[in-house]
């Protein structure tokens, strides 16, 4: 509480605090399918088990992703982040940053933990090909210290994956 | 003949719905009627709406007609089930009576009935309404544009955060936000809804926001927090019915006597008056009713300037005492006077509020 952290590493408000409870509960009482939520003694971390969805390019593929609550979380958006290996997609940088407009601009207060990972899902579950953004080694050789994608601007184009 | 009682039937619907019901065809009576609930036209206390179709065929009324609700607003699954089952159950039973505006009337019964907010503030994702509880649950307001519901505190502090956004990113860049003019100009600014994104503007929370007034807008959000735990705002009801109450009040200061002392109180020093007095009345006048008790007291002064003294403190206040001697009777001025007292105890709550939130920036 005292140290005097970067930003982003801010302490959670009592109002996010409230929130992540009420979210954590209602995701043990009922997780969307397909994620495992690991258990951790920090809050402010999540980390969760993706499992492709059957009948889809990632099926049996099990990814981790990385969600990380900021102060004023639902006001700001979580950071989301695939942990490596991150899968192949075409939305999907190899850091595990993830083009997805909610993440970012078109984040809403009214989405959850819960309501991201069905959104991701569905992105995985819609690609018909296996491969990298294409301006894939670019953006990753920017984002070389560690930078959050919440602080690239992001173009997003298409809305058919 | 049959069929011009059911045209003058469907005359009749559109007499008593007027814009709210379109005639898509007289006979046989096909109509959609946009159904609300009953709310005195007290628009911000309606959280249902819907719309409902009457198909009937040439056997109608023998035959009883489809309904169909059409769209719905602020209607969870089960309620609108409710509804649709409530109508066809009132159709079936009226079959063979034209029946056209009973079943809207049914309609409306229901909806008035439902009319409710449901399930969890989409924001901090707590009840918006307590089954236990009605008074433990936080006050909570509606976007007018597509009857999303949230708690107040809730939308307000989304709100503001997008303000704060907005003003510190200069240029408009969030797109959440759109706002053409300063920080001060805040008519044109629009938000999305939380929910469904559909647009809204200030005005569609500003009696939300005048209800935090005080609490500005640059106000840093961890104390923000501080000061919110003391639920400073009012559910739009207990607002309204804090209007009431003090416009009758002001009515009965205004026409004098209602709120009357004891009888038995007069007979007495006067002690028993002033607390009374005080209850019905605002803090700032609590000084000057103290300094009026202690004054006779102490001047030690004869029993007649003694009560010339209460009459002046009387005057001052909404107490008068020559309606109550001549009133003889002291059950019916004692119990008006027990409503009155009610009644300020409800409204007394936020006025001490809005007095602490005032000292506070």
């Amino acid at each position: 509480m005292t140290s005097s952290s970067a930003p982003s590493r801010k302490a959670l408000s009592k109002i996010a605090q409230n929130r992540l409870q009420k979210e954590l509960v209602e995701w043990q009482v009922n997780p969307p399918v397909g994620f495992k939520h690991k258990v951790t003694d920090n809050i402010q971390r999540w980390v969760i088990e993706v499992n492709g969805a059957p009948g889809t390019l990632y099926a049996n593929e099990t990814y981790q992703l990385q969600v990380d609550f900021p102060e004023h979380y639902p006001m700001e958006a979580p950071q989301v982040i695939f942990l490596p290996p991150a899968p192949l997609h075409p939305h999907i940088y190899s850091n595990g940053h993830i083009c997805l407009d909610i993440l970012y601009d078109s984040w809403s207060p009214a989405m959850t933990v819960s309501s991201i990972c069905i959104s991701i899902l569905s992105m995985l579950s819609s690609s018909t090909t296996k491969q990298r953004p294409a301006d894939n080694d670019r953006y990753v050789k920017n984002c070389k210290n560690g930078r959050s994608p919440k602080e690239t601007r992001w173009w997003f184009h298409d809305d058919k994956v | 003949m049959a069929d011009e009682e059911v045209i003058m039937e469907v005359q009749a619907v559109r007499a008593v719905y007027g814009d709210d019901c379109t005639v898509l065809n007289t006979y046989p009576p096909h109509l959609h009627v946009h159904i609300k609930p009953r709310t005195a036209n007290v628009s911000s206390q309606q959280f249902v709406e819907a719309a409902i179709e009457i198909r009937a065929n040439p056997q109608y009324p023998s035959d009883p007609p489809d309904i169909n609700v059409i769209w719905s607003k602020g209607l969870d699954e089960e309620r609108l089930k409710h509804l649709s089952a409530s109508l066809h159950d009132k159709a079936c039973e009226l079959t063979s009576c034209l029946m056209l505006v009973a079943l809207c009337e049914e309609a409306v019964e229901r909806l008035s009935v439902m009319n409710h907010p449901h399930g969890n503030c989409p924001l901090c994702l707590y009840p918006l309404v307590t089954q236990v509880e009605q008074n433990e649950s936080l006050p909570f307001m509606k976007l007018m544009s597509c009857f999303h519901c949230f708690h107040s505190e809730c939308i307000i502090r989304w709100w503001k955060w997008l303000q704060l956004q907005n003003d510190s990113n200069g240029e408009n860049s969030t797109g959440t936000v759109q706002s053409s003019a300063s920080k001060t100009n805040q008519h044109d600014i629009m938000g999305n809804c939380p929910v469904c994104r559909k647009v809204f503007h200030d005005k569609d929370i500003e009696h939300a926001i005048k209800l935090a007034g005080s609490c500005s807008m640059q106000k840093d959000l961890a104390e923000e927090e501080a000061c919110e735990s003391a639920s400073l705002l009012q559910w739009d009801l207990e607002t309204s019915r804090q209007q009431k109450f003090e416009t009758i009040l002001q009515l009965q200061k205004e026409s004098g006597g209602l709120i009357e002392a004891r009888k038995d109180g007069v007979l007495f020093s006067g002690i028993v008056l002033p607390e009374l007095v005080t209850d019905s009345r605002t803090i700032e006048q609590q000084g000057k009713d103290q300094a009026a008790v202690e004054d006779p007291e102490s001047s030690g002064s004869s029993n007649r300037a003694h009560k010339t003294k209460q009459h002046q403190r009387f005057r001052q206040g909404p107490t008068e005492r020559e309606p109550h001697g001549s009133s003889g009777g002291p059950p019916p001025s004692q119990r008006r006077n027990a409503g009155t007292g009610k009644y300020y105890r409800k409204t007394s709550r936020p006025r001490t509020q809005q007095w602490i939130k005032k000292e506070k920036p």
